[in-house]
C-alpha cells in the first residue's frame, strides 16, 4: 500500500437535492505511484470534477462523500476532520482549478495569494520572507519580473499567467499528488502547451504524481502515462496510454477516440460522434450505464440487466481494467485493428 | 485611480446642479404666491409688492435662480415664508434628529442583513433561511408606517418593553449639553448613561420601522452574492490552499460579495438621510421629514427648496462616498486591464 502516492478505494460521492439523489462518483478506486500522470477523461456531467474535489474532501453540501477509503502516502486522509484535512491540502496534495479566470480571488494582489498559500502551512514566515518565497515562486513558473508584479492584481495578468500563478500556488509545498482539474481547458493553444509544459518540468523536478482531468486525449497523450475513461461516475477502463490510442477495450473509450478529429482519416462527412446523450446521474439505467448508447450492447439483455464487473485484459499495448461485459472479446478482436465497425 | 476620483467628483457636481434646477423650477411651477402666504390675506398691493421685493420675486428668473444657488451654498437659506425663522435654524434644529435615526437605523439594518445573510450562507440554516425569506417578504410587501403602529402595539402596549411614540427621549429625561447634536453621544459625553439609555430606547422602535424595507433588500441581495460568490472557484482555491472554510470565506467570499451591498447601503442610508415624514409622524420623532410636510402644506417655499437640495446634496455625497471607497476595494476600478492573453 505505502509504495502509493494516492490509493483510492471504492470512493463514492452524491448530490442531493430533495427529491433526487446524484451519484457523481460511484465506487472509484485506484492507485497511483508516486511520479506516475493519470489522465481521468470523460464528457461533461461524468464525474470528473466531483471525483477531484471528493479526493480533496472539499465537497460542498447538498453533496456528500458516502463512502470509501483515501490514502495519501500511506497515511488515512478520507475520515479526518476539515481541521486536519486543512493540514494536509496545500501541502501533500494540492489543485489547480480549469478556469484561470475565475482561479483568482480578482479583488486580492497575486502577492497576497501566492503568500497566502505558502503561509498557509508555514504560519510562522515572516511576511517579508514569505514574500521573497512567492517572488521565487513566480520565477519558477516564469512570469517575468515576479518581483515587481507581486502587487499586480488578477485582471492585469493574461489567462496563462493567471494559470502559471495558479500552478505556482499549488506546487508551493512541493506536494506529492497534484490535481489539476482542466487546467488548460480556457487557454489558447499556445498558451495551452507552454503551460502543459511548465507543468511537465515541474513535476519531473519535484516527482510529483498528477492526475489530470481533462476531456482533451490529446493532452492526455502528450502528457500522462496512465488513463481512466470516466463515465456516468465510474472508471469502465483503466490502462496506460497506449492501449487507449492502440486499443481502446471499451466500447465508450473507442467511442471516444473516434471523436477526436484526426487529419489523416478526413472524409467528407460530419465528425462522429456518440449518440444520445451521458445518463442522468440521478436515475442510472440498470445494467451498464452505458448500454442505451453502446454500439456493442446496445441489443444485448445481460447489458442492460447486469452490471459489468471490472475485467483484468491483456490487450496488444499492455494491460487493462475494463468494466464490459465483453471486455474479453473486444481485447482479441481489436488487437492492431485501428478501423474498426461502428 | 486619479481619474476614477475626477470622474465620479464631476458626475456628483452635476446631479447636485440638476437637484438645484429641479429645486427651483418645481416650487415656482406650483400654484401659490408665496408673498401673498406671507403678508396675508388683507394686506394692501404695496405691501405684496414691498415683501415680492424683499424675497427676490420681481428679479428675473436667472437672477433668482442665480442667488438661490449662491445663497443655497454660502449657507443663507433664507427665512421661512410662514413664520419667518432662518431656515437654516429651523433646519438646524430638525436634521439632527434624522441624522441620528438615519445612521442608527442604517448601522442595524447593515448588522442584522450581514449577520442574517451568514446565517443562512455561511452556516447554511435552511430553516432561518425560510424565516428570513418571510420577514424579507413582510418587509417588502408592508407600508414602514404600518410596521411602526405594529411594532408600537407589541412592544410599547402590550409588552411594556419600550417606549412608546414621544419622540427622541422620555419625559424624564432632559436633552444632554449639546456637542454633537446626537443625544446618544452627546450624552455620553456628558456621561449620562441614563439619557444615553433613553435616547437608545427611543431610537430601537423607529429604527426598526424605518430599515425594515431596506433590510429585507440588503439581505436578499447579500445573500445571493454570498451564494454566488461561494462556488467561484477561487474560493474552492483557497480551500485547496489548506485554509479553513471560515478564512477563506472572510478572506474571498466576504470582500466580494459585499461589493454590491455596498452600492446599495448607499441608496439606502443616501434615503433615511432625507428623512420620513410617517415613521417621523407615528413616533413623534422631531426630524426633517415632518418639517417639511408642515412647509409643503403652509407653501413654504424658503424650507421646502432648501430641503430638496440639501436632502440631493447629502444623497449624492453619500453615493460619492461610496464609489469612492468601492475604488478602492475593488482594484478592477481603479487599474485598468492590461491584460494581454
Amino acid at each position: 500500500m505505502s509504495e502509493h502516492a494516492l490509493s483510492v478505494r471504492n470512493l463514492s460521492t452524491v448530490f442531493e437535492d430533495g427529491e433526487r439523489t446524484v451519484h457523481a462518483v460511484r465506487d472509484v478506486s485506484f492507485d497511483m505511484r508516486p511520479t506516475e500522470r493519470l489522465g481521468v477523461v470523460g464528457e461533461s456531467g461524468s464525474g470528473k470534477s466531483a471525483l477531484a474535489l471528493s479526493i480533496l474532501g472539499l465537497i460542498e453540501p447538498p453533496g456528500k462523500v458516502t463512502g470509501g477509503s483515501i490514502s495519501l502516502g500511506g497515511r488515512e486522509i478520507s475520515k479526518l476532520s476539515d481541521r486536519q484535512l486543512g493540514a494536509v491540502r496545500g501541502k501533500d496534495i494540492a489543485l489547480v482549478l480549469q478556469d484561470p479566470m475565475s482561479a483568482l480571488d480578482p479583488v486580492k494582489t497575486i502577492g497576497s495569494q501566492v503568500i497566502e498559500a505558502i503561509a498557509a502551512h508555514e504560519p510562522e514566515l515572516r511576511r517579508s520572507a514569505a514574500r521573497k518565497r512567492a517572488a521565487e515562486l513566480l520565477g519558477e513558473v516564469d512570469i517575468p519580473q515576479a518581483d515587481r508584479r507581486l502587487d499586480d492584481y488578477p485582471h492585469q495578468y493574461s489567462g496563462g499567467m493567471r494559470q502559471r500563478v495558479a500552478i505556482a500556488m499549488a506546487i508551493a509545498h512541493n506536494p506529492s499528488v497534484l490535481i489539476a482539474d482542466e487546467p488548460t481547458t480556457a487557454l489558447d493553444v499556445t498558451t495551452q502547451s507552454q503551460v502543459l509544459a511548465l507543468l511537465d518540468r515541474l513535476v519531473e523536478q519535484h516527482g510529483t504524481a498528477v492526475i489530470l482531468i481533462t476531456h482533451n486525449l490529446g493532452v492526455v497523450s502528450d502528457f500522462c502515462d496512465s488513463i481512466a475513461v470516466m463515465y456516468a461516475g465510474r472508471f469502465v477502463e483503466t490502462s496506460g496510454v497506449d492501449h487507449i490510442f492502440l486499443s481502446p477495450t471499451h466500447p465508450y473509450s473507442e467511442a471516444l477516440l473516434k471523436c477526436v478529429p484526426n487529419p489523416e482519416r478526413l472524409t467528407d462527412g460530419p465528425l462522429p460522434a456518440i449518440t444520445g446523450f451521458p445518463p442522468d446521474l440521478s436515475r442510472l439505467p440498470s445494467g451498464c450505464s452505458f448500454s442505451p448508447r453502446c454500439p456493442v450492447g446496445r441489443e444485448v439483455a445481460k447489458c442492460h440487466e447486469q452490471a459489468p464487473q471490472p475485467l483484468r485484459v491483456e490487450g496488444a499495448a499492455g494491460p487493462a481494467t475494463v468494466e464490459c461485459h465483453f471486455a474479453k472479446e473486444r481485447a482479441g478482436e481489436v488487437q492492431g485493428v485501428s478501423e474498426v465497425r461502428p | 485611480m486619479g481619474g476614477v476620483v475626477t470622474r465620479r467628483i464631476v458626475g456628483s457636481i452635476g446631479a447636485i446642479f440638476g437637484a438645484t434646477i429641479l429645486a427651483f423650477v418645481i416650487l415656482r411651477a406650483l400654484p401659490g404666491n408665496p408673498a401673498r402666504l406671507i403678508v396675508g390675506p388683507l394686506a394692501t398691493p404695496q405691501a405684496l409688492a414691498s415683501v415680492s421685493h424683499q424675497i427676490g420675486l420681481d428679479k428675473p428668473i436667472f437672477t433668482q435662480y442665480w442667488l438661490f444657488i449662491s445663497h443655497f451654498f454660502q449657507g443663507d437659506w433664507g427665512y421661512s415664508y410662514a413664520d419667518g425663522k432662518s431656515v437654516s435654524a429651523l433646519i438646524g434644529e430638525r436634521l439632527p434628529a434624522t441624522i441620528e435615526l438615519a445612521v442608527f437605523s442604517f448601522a442595524f439594518t447593515m448588522f442584522f442583513a450581514v449577520i442574517c445573510a451568514l446565517l443562512v450562507t455561511y452556516r447554511r440554516r435552511p430553516i432561518a433561511d425560510r424565516i428570513l425569506r418571510g420577514v424579507a417578504y413582510l418587509g417588502f410587501g408592508t407600508p414602514p408606517f404600518f410596521i411602526a403602529l405594529l411594532l408600537l402595539i407589541l412592544f410599547f402596549r402590550s409588552f411594556h418593553i419600550l417606549p412608546g411614540p414621544e419622540g427622541r427621549l422620555g419625559l424624564q429625561s432632559t436633552p444632554p449639553p449639546t456637542v454633537t447634536h446626537m443625544y446618544t453621544l452627546d450624552a455620553l459625553i456628558a456621561g449620562k448613561f441614563g439619557t444615553f439609555w433613553s435616547a437608545v430606547e427611543h431610537l430601537i422602535l423607529p429604527s426598526i420601522a424605518l430599515g425594515l424595507s431596506s433590510f429585507a433588500f440588503i439581505v436578499r441581495l447579500l445573500r445571493a452574492n454570498l451564494l454566488e460568490i461561494s462556488r467561484e472557484p477561487f474560493i474552492t482555491v483557497a480551500r485547496g490552499k489548506g485554509l479553513r472554510r471560515w478564512t477563506a470565506f472572510r478572506r474571498h467570499a466576504l470582500p466580494n460579495a459585499f461589493l454590491p451591498t455596498l452600492t446599495a447601503g448607499g441608496l439606502v442610508l443616501g434615503e433615511f438621510l432625507a428623512g420620513s415624514v410617517l415613521i417621523e409622524r407615528v413616533f413623534n420623532w422631531p426630524g426633517i421629514g415632518s418639517l417639511v410636510f408642515d412647509a409643503i402644506v403652509k407653501q413654504d417655499y424658503a424650507v421646502v427648496q432648501t430641503f430638496i437640495l440639501l436632502s440631493a446634496v447629502m444623497f449624492v455625497l453619500v453615493n460619492l462616498i461610496v464609489d469612492l471607497l468601492y475604488a478602492v476595494i475593488d482594484p478592477r476600478v481603479r487599474i485598468p486591464s492590461v491584460a494581454t492573453s
